[in-house]
């Protein structure tokens, strides 16, 4: 989770990515940050975010996200 | 003779009344209702300020803003408007340029008016809705509106670090919705699905149309272009029947795979038409959505702020392939454009010229700044027998052996980023600003879309990406930037701005 932690300080220094809860839904993250978040987290961590994935509740917070990546790890398998 | 856009909404009410013009997801309101709201707002507005005068709009994304901007026309005064959603310190810049005296501001955002030092007028929203509204007032106000009164005035980026203040008439929007109508053809049964910001630029099509055509304007909501599946879904949902977006607006969906799987495509909306501007679009992603959206028609638009919406458009009647240049095309009706070589003449078949614009649907130029309007808003050195203001894009353009207008790029460092037009030179002077930055340069690697800052001094990668974040917009926040003993530079002492460019894009 810290590498993800790293990817997310890295998009966006100004969130407090570790108490924020609501990210997308409280707009935080904007859309352009997803795209970038997508193709770096494929990138990082080996997997394919699919588009039925892209659901706020995947995304806000890191918790979800990391959830998210976990899930789609032991997919590949 | 329609004279303002004002006429078309007493038309509209007398056509289609108690139909929905706008919903917003809480919200709906009909034609009727529009114009009642606009009348009270217009009414509180005019007994507190005179006419032709800016009045600013702080509220959010509903469909009373609107109601607000037709009250400030109603008023004979011109918007000026706000998104609360921008740092607190860009929002004092546009205050600086508009300064106005009269600020009308939703309840949700009234603190944050006199947080940001307003202090003049403030109505609140909700409290101006209630207001009675006094038809003789309007009338008195309405009879001294004639087609080149201002209705608003928007802000883009600006080379010295103040936004410019883009004024333009009603007869500008009016001919440039007239135009684009001719073209498109919306009637009583289309739904617009509107993405833009209700202070941009893009957005007069979303607001305005519906008043012309009896069309519906559905506000999407912005989280959605994050999530493509819901997005698609809404705009399922909602029948939309028309987009007219930025082409960023288009490319999200598509590159986050939304029409990638057959098995897993999503229900998809009955659109007739998408109409696009704002940069060029990748064909790539393009070609998604016309495979998704084979009876769709695609229309790619060119034009800045300064000529009210596009001034050129080109109907894309083939799938388009990753190698070709989608032209920008040839102008609306209202629009003439030229393009002038760097001698002075008109630029010959195939040549290269600045593009630039005449006719009247040109902004009145840059709100109290007559340096920068008299730079940019010239007479022609071709056509100068009269005194006709010409609009110099700063675009270069060619035609092509098939007669239609193509876009080469910038004779300055401006870019296009997300829909959003950006001077290099207003990101590094903020951040300029910030102790521990010496020196900078700002580039853009547009396949990427990223905005890079090359610097030279202490600060952190972080430090400066959080000052910025807090004094520009987001979209204008560069995310790559690199710290540099020393910026390259030529022999004579210049800067090496091609090394620049060649990192910038990664070689």
């Amino acid at each position: 989770m810290e590498q993800l932690m790293e990817l997310l300080e890295g998009i966006r220094p100004d969130i407090d990515f570790a108490n924020e809860k609501s990210l997308v839904t409280d707009r935080l993250l904007e859309s352009f940050d997803i795209i970038n978040l997508v193709s770096e987290i494929d990138d990082e961590f080996d997997v394919k975010i699919k588009p039925a994935d892209l659901v706020p509740e995947n995304f806000d917070s890191v918790e979800a996200m990391w959830a998210l990546i976990q899930r789609l790890q032991d997919e590949e398998f | 003779m329609i004279t303002s856009i004002l006429s078309y909404l007493d038309r509209a009410v007398a056509l289609y009344s108690d139909r929905t013009i706008y919903t917003d997801g809480n919200d709906e309101i009909s034609f009727a209702r529009l114009r009642a709201a606009a009348a009270s707002v217009g009414t509180a507005i005019a007994e507190a300020e005179k006419a032709e005068h800016p009045v600013a709009v702080l509220t959010g994304r509903h469909v009373y803003t609107p109601a607000c901007y037709l009250g400030i026309a109603m008023a004979g005064c011109f918007y000026a408007p706000m998104d609360p959603g921008v740092p607190d310190s860009r929002l004092r810049q546009i205050l600086d340029v508009a300064k106005p005296e009269t600020l009308i501001a939703d309840m949700e955002h009234a603190d944050k008016a006199r947080e940001l030092g307003y202090s003049g007028t403030l109505i609140i929203m909700e409290e101006a809705l209630k207001t009675a509204a006094d038809e003789d007032l309007l009338k008195e106000r309405r009879a001294a509106i004639t087609e080149t009164t201002p209705l608003y005035i928007l802000f883009t980026s600006g080379s010295t670090g103040k936004p410019k203040g883009v004024l333009t008439s009603h007869q500008a929007v009016i001919c440039y919705l007239d135009g684009l109508q001719e073209v498109i053809g919306l009637d009583e049964t289309d739904i617009l699905g509107n993405q833009a910001p209700l202070d941009y630029i893009a957005a007069i099509r979303d607001m305005y149309l519906p008043l012309m055509t009896g069309a519906k304007t559905v506000m999407l909501h912005p989280n959605e272009f994050a999530m493509p599946k819901n997005l698609i879904g809404s705009l399922h949902d909602s029948g939309v029947t028309t987009l007219c977006w930025s082409a960023t607006g288009l490319e999200i969906p598509a590159r986050l795979g939304v029409f990638d799987d057959a098995e897993d495509m999503p229900a998809l909306p009955p659109l007739r038409r998408v109409v696009f501007s704002g940069s060029v679009i990748s064909n790539p992603l393009l070609r998604k959505w016309q495979n998704a959206f084979p009876d769709t028609v695609f229309i790619n638009q060119y034009g800045p702020t300064e000529a009210t919406g596009s001034c050129t458009y080109y109907v894309i009647d083939h799938t388009v392939q990753d190698d070709e240049i989608i032209p920008i095309g040839k102008p609306y009706r209202h629009y003439l454009i030229d393009l002038i070589t760097e001698d002075g003449k008109y630029a010959e078949a195939g040549e290269t010229g600045e593009i630039c614009v005449r006719g009247p649907a040109l902004a009145l130029g840059y709100y109290d700044a007559p340096e920068q309007t008299a730079k940019n808003f010239v007479i022609s050195p071709v056509h100068s027998h009269w005194k006709e203001p010409m609009y110099r894009t700063g675009d270069l353009g060619k035609t092509g052996e098939n007669g239609e207008l193509y876009f080469l790029g910038r004779k300055d460092r401006q870019f296009k980023h997300l829909g959003h037009r950006i001077e290099p030179e207003e990101i590094e002077q903020k951040a300029s600003l910030l102790d521990g930055v010496e020196e900078c340069v700002c580039t853009y690697n547009a396949a990427r879309k990223a905005i890079c800052l090359f610097y030279k001094g202490t600060a952190t990668p972080k430090e400066i990406s959080l000052f910025l974040r807090a004094e520009l917009p987001s979209f204008m926040a560069p995310r790559k930037l690199t710290a540099m003993d020393e910026l390259p530079r030529l022999p004579n002492g210049k800067l090496d701005r091609k090394k620049l460019e060649e990192m910038t894009q990664g070689k």
